[in-house]
């Protein structure tokens, strides 16, 4: 019988089979949205503290500001949808919800400017890495 | 059905480390087939094969995971599969 299997994996033609991943676990990293979470914190206080004339550095510390909201929004997601698992959820049941929120604190720092809101989307966003790390454990 | 009742398929990816390792070929049997868990299987998802081992079988649902639990995109993404997804068990390995 191990013969004529033996035969049979020679003979036939290979096709590919996946043995599937998204991404390898190791790529997943909550650094990225905490990095983005600390900036969005960072372009508040400047903003806060420009002198008013200064139109250009206002519109750029702004765009800044978008973008890593954005950034970090972008981030929260992709560990929710790709990295999070059910297994996760039983052990960390407002999991959902705490994404939920972080990634309206995203889009709240986009419309102010607002120091309490940018400390905000830090702590969630700590909580979410912290999560992470135990699920690692 | 697949036209022969044997296919050949070579793993890419990591997903079934250390059970079978990338470039491994793996010979499957396509007829006959009545699942079961602890099977390791390939799958057609969207044109694309998988391949992956039976977990639980709770009725028509089939839950499917990589023997490589850190890097694998499974039941515990994609939900569970249905039979008429499976096209065969591996029952050769090379």
């Amino acid at each position: 019988m191990m013969k004529i299997l033996e035969s049979l994996i020679k003979l036939l033609p290979a096709k590919i089979v996946y043995a599937h991943c998204d991404i390898p676990c190791g790529i997943y990293d909550p650094h990225t949205a905490q990095l983005a979470a600390k900036t969005v914190l960072k372009m508040v206080q400047k903003i806060n503290e420009l002198p008013e004339e200064d139109k250009n550095n206002f519109v750029r510390i702004v765009m800044v500001k978008e973008e890593h909201a954005e950034l970090c929004k972008k981030e929260i997601l992709i560990l929710w949808a790709d990295y999070f698992k059910e297994e996760h959820l039983e052990k960390f049941p407002d999991l959902h919800n705490l994404i939920w929120q972080t990634t309206k604190l995203c889009s709240e720092n986009k419309r102010t400017v607002d120091e309490v809101k940018a400390n905000e989307l830090i702590e969630a966003v700590n909580t979410i890495a912290d999560i992470f790390e135990q699920t690692k454990k | 059905m697949q036209f022969f009742p044997f296919s050949r398929f070579t793993i890419h990816g990591n997903s079934m480390l250390p059970t079978l390792k990338p470039g491994q070929n793996v010979l499957i049997r396509c007829w006959f087939y009545q699942p079961k868990v602890g099977d390791i299987v390939v799958i057609k998802q969207n044109k694309r094969n998988i391949i992956k081992r039976i977990q639980k079988i709770q009725g028509y649902k089939y839950f499917v995971e990589g023997d490589n639990e850190k890097e694998s995109t499974d039941s515990r993404t994609f939900g569970p599969i249905f039979k008429q997804e499976i096209v065969g068990k591996v029952v050769y390995v090379r």
